[in-house]
């Protein structure tokens, strides 16, 4: 096999798995190298919702864009269970609702179709969800996906067009030469490119360090619980209205799979750990335990004789803004699509059209801007 | 809602490791806990049957538990018996549930003792009602009393196979025949020609299966089972030069009711893979063991010691000495007295114990060939429904360990965590892909350690 390619994907996570499709689709030569298996990072390990809702309002073209970009995936090559459930945000103060209320309107002003529900609609919606809830924001159009499979998709769609994937190949550094980027360097072997995307979720900072550059991505501890498999019982994702705190406040997501397990997540603490933290797994918290069960079964009081049957820990990759950085960084042909705060399941389509697009000297679609890699630069150092 | 506990040192299994650790640092005036999810202290050794009246109740092995149950009461070790951990937090917090709901015990330092079980074997017809593994039908003759079945196959490889045939024929059973896969026993004579403290219990170990005129086979292994809704019918093979089976010359032995299928133990890691410590893999010794310190049962997590099959499959009598060793160095950790003293005879008598275990073990290694038995219809993972044919795909496709099948399949993601198809799986994955079994790796342990209700789950952390 040829060491060679146009284009070398540094990561087989969804954003990396997206970039190798979408560029192979248009026509590049790529080869996509994964230290590990496809997917076993955060991407794997993912709730994976495809959402648009109470994320973040500039980035609204972009989230319906790739929202709508999952159905169509959907149609063209399926397999990964796409579910277009919808996503109720649970309200269960006066503030909060006041928050909610703010979201909906720009979101509908933006077309979106979401709106706000009183308890006796929520039940509707959600007939389980029985605990006391003041109200709940709907968001019809959301969707869920089987986050391996969805990774698989692309791969598989990847390798159709022609692209090549390398897994247990870890990239240990950057080849530059004379200002421009020249390939990656793997424990055995050197392989040469023209461009290279890191797409490598919370170790992508390490690697641009590598050539000198500081990237404002640090890891940030992500956790998940799992139940057994129980009878059909909640058919929307259910997550906590965005409160005032903003993240810090507190996140909850819950949702039902496919097999008939529970998954759910409420995050109190931000979690964030330094570099070095991504590369040995550790324990759930005993608080964050806590702290979801509680939710759980405060929304699902119906739950709980379930049993709880699995725990699991990935990283984040988190920027000081919580948007990602997509553009070109550094030497020439050096491209990054990293910093998924919490949310790159989503996005990952568009970023990879953006990608495809700046990479082939098109005007991007959206507002790249927002991403800028170098947008944090003329900053105090918050970023480290 | 929950009862919580707080002690110098947890002791998680009440078999020989675990009791005889509780007695040790008992003793040394320290206050103890012992917790096992048995209703009956004893663990797989010191079984005490439920059954009043039944025709093992008075066993010398159940009598020995007794003692040794009644010693380390004595020593004032408190046990919380049908309670059965499934978290571990830093800080040596440990939570479990007991048929009341939420415990929480806290200590200082925590000897884990949570001894091995059954490697399962997959083949075609594994899953069929009647199948089981030899500790499993052990269990139910001992603890009800009633066999596996009326007529029972056993097979698979190694010394175990012996006290399970005793125990169906005690319970009452047939054994229509006992297989075991090496091809002969004369390999062992030598081993145990020079440990005379053996002889005896070889003796009382063999005769009653000679006794019954069981019939014995060597080097032949079990290739399929079938039977409508149980089990009637086994498939055997004999072992080729290669030590495959040659499926060409099987026979098949009917009228069967019961099909005990049998290779070893491995090591029950799951506790002390979630408090993080070093594992090693290790073939004659079950697979991976909790990795300690032979002569103060310390792991690399400083107050965290193991002891027992869990570093390790060798037998009740090694299991014992080294609960002793960890029993009186944890305590002397805790107390800040120097035991090296105390444990220098001990572990001398574990080192020849476990050399003991340790030939035997080896010459009862399990026959390899076990990709050339499961066709693609064949399920590994039960749970998940997950079949040979699907994990061979994802190693065509580069998966060569058993995180990334497992990661692709879900093999392994249900219910029982791998209990049942984690060795299976992995001698596939193994077979596969000529890597060795060690180099693929284990499925890795979360919390909780055990499916638990989520009710319990919230009374245990506040
Ligand atoms: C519990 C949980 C729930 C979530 N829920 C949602 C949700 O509902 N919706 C949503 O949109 N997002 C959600 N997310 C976040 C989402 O999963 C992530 O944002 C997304 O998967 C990030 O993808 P990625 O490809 O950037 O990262 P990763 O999956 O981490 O991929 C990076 C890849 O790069 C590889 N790599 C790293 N360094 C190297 C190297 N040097 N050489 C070779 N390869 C390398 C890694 O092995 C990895 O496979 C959730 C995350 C978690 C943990
Ligand atoms: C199925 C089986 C049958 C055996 N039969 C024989 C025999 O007939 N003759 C013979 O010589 N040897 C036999 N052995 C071997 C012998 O029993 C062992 O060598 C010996 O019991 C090992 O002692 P141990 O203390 O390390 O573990 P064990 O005796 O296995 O004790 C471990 C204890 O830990 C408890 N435990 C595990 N996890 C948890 C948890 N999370 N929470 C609470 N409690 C927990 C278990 O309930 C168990 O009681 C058998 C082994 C097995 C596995």
């Amino acid at each position: 096999m040829s060491r060679t390619a146009e284009v070398i994907v540094v990561g087989a996570g969804i954003v990396g798995s997206a970039i190798g499709a979408e560029l192979a689709l248009l026509g590049h030569d790529v080869m996509i190298v994964e230290q590990g298996v496809p997917g076993a990072a955060v991407s794997g390990a993912s709730l994976a919702c495809i959402g648009s809702h109470m994320i973040d309002v500039e980035e609204l073209p972009l989230l319906a864009w790739a929202r709508d970009a999952w159905r169509t995936l959907d149609e063209e090559v399926g397999g990964f269970d796409y579910n277009p459930c919808g996503q109720l945000r649970f309200v269960l103060n006066k503030q909060d609702l006041a928050v909610a209320r703010a979201w909906i309107e720009v979101e509908r002003s933006a077309g979106l179709n979401v709106e706000l529900l009183v308890p006796a609609q929520v039940r509707e919606v959600e007939p389980s969800l029985t605990g006391p809830v003041l109200a709940a924001s709907w968001s019809r159009d959301d969707a869920v996906v089987n986050p391996f499979l969805a990774v698989r998709a692309l791969l598989d769609r990847a390798r159709d067009c022609g692209a090549r994937l390398e897994t247990h190949c870890r990239v240990d550094s950057l080849i530059e030469r004379e200002g421009k980027i020249a390939g990656v360097r793997c424990a055995t072997t050197d392989m040469s490119a023209e461009h290279v995307v890191l797409a490598a979720g919370p170790w992508t900072a390490r690697l641009a360090a590598g050539l000198g550059m500081n990237l404002p991505i640090r890891p940030r501890k992500a956790q998940c619980l799992a139940t057994v498999r129980i009878p059909p019982s909640i058919r929307r994702v259910v997550g906590a209205c965005e409160s005032d705190g903003g993240v810090e406040a507190g996140y909850t997501q819950i949702q039902q799979t496919r097999n008939g397990q529970v998954l759910f997540n409420t995050v109190l603490a931000d979690g964030l750990v330094d570099d070095g933290a991504q590369d040995r797994i550790p324990e759930v918290d005993a608080a964050f335990i806590r702290d979801s069960v509680g939710t759980l079964l405060f929304l699902f009081p119906d739950l709980r004789s379930v049993r709880l049957l699995r725990s699991w820990v990935r990283f984040e990759a988190v920027t000081p803004d919580n948007r990602f950085l997509i553009g070109p960084l550094g030497p020439e042909g050096l491209w990054v699509a990293a910093g998924d705060c919490g949310a790159g399941f989503t996005r990952a389509p568009a970023i990879a059209r953006l990608i495809g697009q700046m990479l082939g000297d098109d005007r991007p679609a959206f507002d790249t801007t927002l991403y800028a890699p170098d947008r944090f630069s003329c900053e105090s150092p918050t970023s480290t | 809602m929950r009862r919580r506990h707080t002690c110098d040192i947890v002791v998680v299994g009440a078999g020989p490791a675990g009791l005889s650790a509780a007695q040790a640092a008992a003793e040394k005036g320290l206050d103890v806990v012992v917790v096992d999810a048995n209703s009956r202290p004893g663990g797989q050794y010191y079984m005490q049957p439920l059954a009043a009246g039944s025709a093992f109740a008075r066993s010398t092995q159940v009598m020995r538990g007794k003692t040794e149950v009644r010693n380390a009461t004595a020593a004032g070790v408190t046990m919380l018996l049908a309670t059965e951990v499934w978290g571990a937090f830093p800080g040596f917090v440990f939570h479990a549930q007991d048929p009341d709901g939420a415990v929480c015990i806290e200590s200082k330092a925590v000897i884990v003792a949570t001894g091995a079980h059954d490697r399962v074997q997959a083949f075609p017809g594994w899953t069929l009602p009647g199948v089981m593994t030899p500790g499993a039908g052990q269990r139910l003759a001992k603890t009800s009393g009633v066999p596996p079945g009326r007529r029972t196959v056993l097979a698979g490889s190694g010394p175990f196979l012996l006290p399970v045939a005793g125990t169906v024929l005690k319970a009452g059973g047939t054994l229509v025949e006992v297989v075991e896969a090496r091809s002969s026993l004369l390999p062992t004579l030598p081993l145990i020609a020079v440990h005379p403290d053996k002889w005896l219990e070889t003796l009382r170990l063999v005769f009653p299966i000679l006794a019954a005129r069981t019939r014995l086979r060597f080097g032949e292994v079990v290739v399929a089972a079938s039977g409508e809704e149980r089990v009637r019918e086994v498939e055997l093979a004999p072992l080729d030069a290669g030590g495959q089976p040659d499926l060409a010359r099987r026979r098949v032995v009917s009228d069967i009711d019961a099909l005990l299928v049998g290779f070893g133990f491995q090591p029950q890691i799951e506790l002390t893979a979630v408090l993080g410590c070093r594992h090693h893999f290790d073939e004659e010794a079950g697979g991976w063991c909790c990795t300690v310190m032979r002569d103060c049962g310390a792991t690399d997590i400083c107050g965290v010691f193991a002891a027992g099959e869990v570093c390790g499959v060798g037998g009740a009598v090694p299991a014992a000495l080294s609960g002793r060793i960890a029993g009186l160095a944890a305590a002397g950790q805790i107390l800040d007295e120097e035991t090296a003293l105390e444990r220098r005879s001990l572990v001398r008598r574990l080192q020849r114990a476990r050399r003991f275990a340790g030939g035997l073990n080896r010459r009862f290694m399990p026959p390899s060939g076990v990709a050339e038995i499961l066709s693609d219809e064949t399920i590994i993972c039960r749970c998940e429904d997950v079949t040979a044919g699907e994990i061979r795909k994802e190693i065509a496709g580069g998966m060569d360990t058993i995180h990334g099948v497992k990661l692709w399949t879900r093999a392994g993601m249900g219910p029982c965590q791998a209990r049942f198809c984690g060795w299976s799986l992995a001698r596939l994955v193994a077979e596969e892909t000529g890597k060795t079994m060690g180099e693929i790796g284990f499925s890795r342990p979360r919390i909780p350690l055990r499916p638990v209700p989520l009710n319990v789950v919230r009374d245990s952390i506040l």
